[in-house]
């Protein structure tokens, strides 16, 4: 019953779905929306009803997640979600606390909305959990202001300035690791390249890992000296930054 | 010592106080949210982003109800305070975790992350 216009038929993700939770029961602001299957991608939160109509959330949205058990604050054990959003039920039909009232008229207060996903299998909570912890942290907050987020290159600059020093650790460039492996051992190196390749998003560039786009800085070269070495050599450097 | 495999979030923490926050795991430490709810509870995470996993948590919701949450991740967005316990030593704490992360620099994470091959030294 009730007007549920933010409801939408649409296919569950194809890919990305770190887990998925089927006979599931969602609940928005204490209305039940039928049973359905939950689907933790790392592209959005998607949670279909059988009868294929749904909703999906973005992480940026989401403020948090979480594991009840406690059956004093909710009779079932299930997966709290709190959006930073407002959907039309918290408005219309669902009951109001007194609090919600008040808050409602105060400019300032920012829109809520408080989902619970309630699995028949209980044991699944753990593992919804943390596949949504794991694609909340693919969505960093992109209106931070303290984060620099230009930190690719930094963390060499400081290495690189250091290695002129003459007297700290320096490393193999590519070409020279790559030389000493085995044709086996370059072959494992190219699968898990690609395997990080694929899975770390676009923005971020992983050290020693090239992708086609950081195969034109390693060409530019490091000024490195070659040298292996055994680690544990300089148990007792001083090194200064 | 738990440092992250990710050389973008060791260099955030690196220059910024969420390495104070990453020292706290284990401790358990009172969040202030910016919907003006609290969650207390035993911190097993934070990350370059601060966004923060919590363990066993009591959370006071904003309009005061209490209830008991087993497990909590809230995005570094949406933490306002991160009320630091009394018996962290607050400059120990900070210490340790530079420590953390210049040895994963300099003598190789376990397997991720970079691997630097120190040059022999003659003595």
């Amino acid at each position: 019953g009730g007007a549920m216009s933010f409801l939408k038929r649409f296919l569950p993700p194809a890919e990305g779905v770190r887990h998925q939770q089927p006979d599931t029961e969602a609940v928005l602001a204490g209305r039940s929306l039928g049973a359905g299957t939950l689907y933790i991608a790392e592209s959005r939160l998607s949670w279909l009803e059988n009868s294929g109509v749904g909703f999906s959330l973005d992480y940026p949205t989401i403020s948090l997640h979480a594991v009840s058990r406690d059956l004093n604050a909710y009779p079932w054990e299930h997966l709290y979600v709190m959006v930073n959003a407002k959907f039309e039920e918290e408005t219309k039909e669902a009951p109001m606390t007194e609090g919600e009232e008040e808050e409602d008229s105060d400019d300032d207060v920012e829109p809520i909305a408080e989902f619970r996903f309630v699995p028949s299998d209980k044991s699944a909570l753990e593992a919804m959990f943390t596949a949504m912890c794991e694609c909340q942290a693919l969505h960093p907050d992109p209106d931070d202001e303290d984060s620099d987020n230009d930190y690719e290159g930094e963390e060499y600059d400081v290495e690189a300035h250091e290695l002129e020093q003459g007297d700290i650790p320096t490393f193999y460039t590519y070409e020279e690791g790559l030389s000493h492996l085995t044709a086996e051992g370059q072959a494992t190196l190219e699968r898990l390249e690609g395997m990080l390749a694929q899975s770390v998003s676009s923005q971020y560039n992983m050290a020693g890992v090239r992708t086609e786009d950081s195969i034109r800085e390693f060409e530019d070269g490091m000024e490195v000296d070659i040298a292996p070495v055994v680690a544990g050599q300089f148990e007792d450097a001083e090194v200064d930054h | 010592m738990e440092v992250s495999h990710s050389v973008k979030e060791r260099t955030i923490a690196e220059n910024s106080l969420v390495i104070l926050l990453q020292g706290l795991r284990g401790h358990v430490a009172t969040v202030d949210l910016r919907d003006e709810s609290t969650a207390t509870g035993r911190v097993t995470n934070v990350d370059a982003f601060m966004n923060m996993r919590l363990a066993e948590v009591t959370f006071t919701d904003r309009q005061g109800a209490v209830s008991r949450l087993d497990e909590l991740f809230v995005t570094g967005r949406n933490v306002r305070y991160v009320h630091i316990p009394d018996e962290v030593d607050i400059r120990a704490t900070i210490e340790q975790q530079l420590q953390a992360i210049h040895r994963v620099r300099y003598f190789g994470g376990r397997d991720k992350g970079r691997k630097e091959f120190p040059r022999a030294k003659p003595k």
